[in-house]
């Protein structure tokens, strides 16, 4: 078989560029955007990703993270009491205020109160145990490096959260969180900085560890069957972590704003990249005429064009993905909160091929004009 | 010298009887061909000539399957083409006819040789036989050193011949040409025309040619003139010694 839509393609390439790049501009901002939303939604849920709990129990109806209510402690008893679970620890959240020692005004922080020990479950992933043992002095913080301008302050400056006096004993990465600068300190310091009266001396969640970490969720929904030791709800870490970000998407009307950008972009993109086939059609329209003059069926022509509109979706693709990787490795360097996952790339591409079909889809109707009885004269 | 003749010949491969096509444009109705009977038969060069709007075109668009006729039928190589679907149409066309057309109508990104392949590959002739006939095919139009070679690099009469050899390649019973030469030069012209004229020959095809150029009156075995839908005359010209001074009907 000649292989027509592909000599054609390479040989009028510059016919075909522009749907090549409107087919490549789009699949590279789908991704983009994909992974911008992931990377900034998913630091929504950095409490639970960067820590390595299995479960979380916390305030029934709780809708994000961030949003923890005091809980009792004997709900720790309960978990405790579970066969499954090896582990139990507090994590305490303070909303609090922040006065830096430059002048930024205040500032909106949550405090993480951890359990510092060295196998502590809480951001085990954001704090290797010598940076998190520093967190014992009284009155240490930790934040992350990215967070060090908006707080003002260096390692090792002092400021005030809460009227309370606190120093920053060193940073990491990773604990960058949204809707306000998150900072980690002791659970003795967070008792200290929690000046409201009605959370004295209660704890947000408690964490738990599991022998079997595949039975999460088995384990979560028998944990859930009680309310004898007062009001609380069990999630697994996965299960709560979206859960968090999926608020902090609705919350802020992110999540509509992306599926809009997404329509647009793909309006735009299948626009152009019809327009584009359907001019390399209309260009040959003479030569598919006689084809089918000659007895090759409308059927074959189709086929042909539609072997083109994959191909423009196949290089607009490969050009979209070396792009893509250069552009996630320089964000990554620059700390720019950027995340894909295999799957969500899957379907972005999905997109753009469906883009470069629909595009062929409409330029397959063009063929119509190609009449033979039109060729003659 | 016109000598209407409509001799019952064995040869017959087109029939059209009584065909009639008109065309709406607006609300105005303009009929081209009217109770239009006419046979054409195998191994002859048959030109039908006159002036530009007498349904020449039409009537060659309906005799090879391109168009429905209004009224009347049409069999071809024995076999009734009213009525028949798209598809089968294109079969038909498929299998038994070839088209050479004023313009050349050749893929841009294709060498001379995958032109005249590509319909063969449609065909479902298995590769090698595709590639043999496609070349035996050049070859028999004087383009068997050029076959490599895209359109940009061929001149206009070259052109003409890929287009000649990719209707011949198929090995058409039927091969219908329009205006073959009119963007052409005289040389080129006559080079067109008797390689029109040998394949009906050589082949026993049905070559059915339309044209207002009077330089190929000479070379056709019958010529049938047209005016208004109607077939005013048919002849067998005179013998090409040298170029005719035919008084044509043409505009």
């Amino acid at each position: 078989m000649v292989a027509l839509a592909r000599k054609t393609l390479v040989y009028e390439w510059r016919r075909f560029l522009p749907a090549i790049l409107a087919v490549g501009f789009a699949s590279l901002l789908q991704l983009l955007q994909a992974a911008l939303v992931l990377g900034i939604f998913g630091s929504a849920s950095v409490y639970i990703t960067g820590s390595s709990a299995d479960l979380w129990a916390g305030y029934p109806g709780t809708q994000s993270v961030n949003l923890g209510r005091p809980i009792n402690e004997d709900i720790a008893m309960r978990l405790r009491m579970d066969p499954d679970v090896t582990k139990v620890e507090p994590f305490r959240w303070v909303d609090a205020d922040w006065r830096g020692p430059r002048d930024t005004g205040g500032v909106s922080v949550f405090v993480s109160g951890i359990d510092s020990r060295p196998d502590g479950m809480m951001f085990s992933h954001a704090l290797p145990p010598a940076l998190r043992a520093r967190l014992n002095e009284p009155g240490a913080v930790i934040v992350d490096k990215a967070d060090l301008d908006s707080l003002g302050v260096n390692i090792g400056d002092t400021a005030a959260i809460n009227g309370q006096r606190v120093r920053v004993v060193g940073v990491s990465s990773g604990l960058r969180a949204l809707g306000g600068v998150n900072i980690v300190s002791s659970l003795e310091t967070a008792r200290v900085l929690d000046i409201d009266p009605v959370d004295a001396g209660m704890m947000t969640y408690f964490v738990a560890k599991l022998r079997d970490p595949s039975k999460a969720r088995m384990v979560a929904r028998r944990l859930n069957g009680s309310a004898a030791f007062g009001p609380y709800n069990v999630w697994t870490a996965k299960e709560f972590a979206r859960q968090s970000q999926i608020y902090w998407m609705l919350d802020t009307g992110a999540g509509a704003g992306v599926l809009f950008l997404a329509g647009i972009v793909f309006l735009v993109g299948a626009i152009i990249t019809s327009q584009t086939l359907i001019a390399a059609v209309i260009g040959s329209i003479r030569e598919y005429a006689t084809l089918n003059a000659l007895g090759v069926g409308r059927g074959a022509l189709r086929k042909v064009i539609m072997e083109q509109a994959f191909w423009v979706g196949a290089l607009g693709m490969i050009c979209s993905v070396v792009v893509g990787i250069v552009l996630l490795i320089v964000a990554r360097n620059r700390s720019v909160p950027m995340e894909l996952h295999p799957f969500t790339a899957a379907i972005c591409l999905a997109l753009s091929m469906a883009l470069a079909i629909v595009s062929g889809l409409a330029a397959m109707r063009i063929l119509r004009r190609a009449d033979p009885a039109s060729l003659l004269r | 010298m016109s000598t209407p003749h409509i001799t019952p010949n064995a040869n017959v491969t087109l029939q059209a009887s009584s065909v009639s096509k008109s065309f709406v444009s607006g609300r105005v109705q303009s009929t081209v061909l009217q109770n239009l009977t006419l046979d054409v038969r195998g191994s002859e060069l048959t030109l039908i000539s006159g002036p530009s709007g007498c349904g020449k075109s039409t009537l060659l668009a309906i005799l090879s399957g391109l168009q429905p006729a209004d009224g009347g039928s049409v069999r071809a190589l024995g076999q009734e083409l009213s009525g028949l679907s798209i598809n089968d149409l294109e079969y038909f066309r498929l299998q038994h006819t070839g088209f050479v057309f004023q313009g050349f109508n050749l893929f841009p990104a294709l060498t001379a040789l995958e032109q005249v392949e590509l319909p063969l590959s449609y065909m479902g002739l298995p590769k090698g036989m595709a590639r043999k006939r496609a070349v035996e095919s050049l070859e028999e139009v004087g383009l068997g050193s050029r076959m490599r070679l895209r359109p940009t690099e061929l001149s206009g009469g070259e052109k003409q011949r890929v287009a000649i050899a990719r209707a011949l390649a198929k090995q058409p019973e039927l091969l219908f040409a329009d205006e073959p030469t009119s963007a052409l030069d005289s040389d080129n012209g006559q080079i067109i025309i008797d390689i029109l004229h040998r394949i009906a020959r050589n082949h026993g095809t049905t070559v059915l040619c339309v044209s207002h150029d009077p330089r190929l009156v000479g070379h056709a075995d019958r010529v049938l003139a047209m005016e208004d839908g109607r077939i005013l005359s048919d002849h067998v010209p005179p013998a090409p010694s040298k170029a005719p001074e035919a008084k044509e009907p043409s505009a």
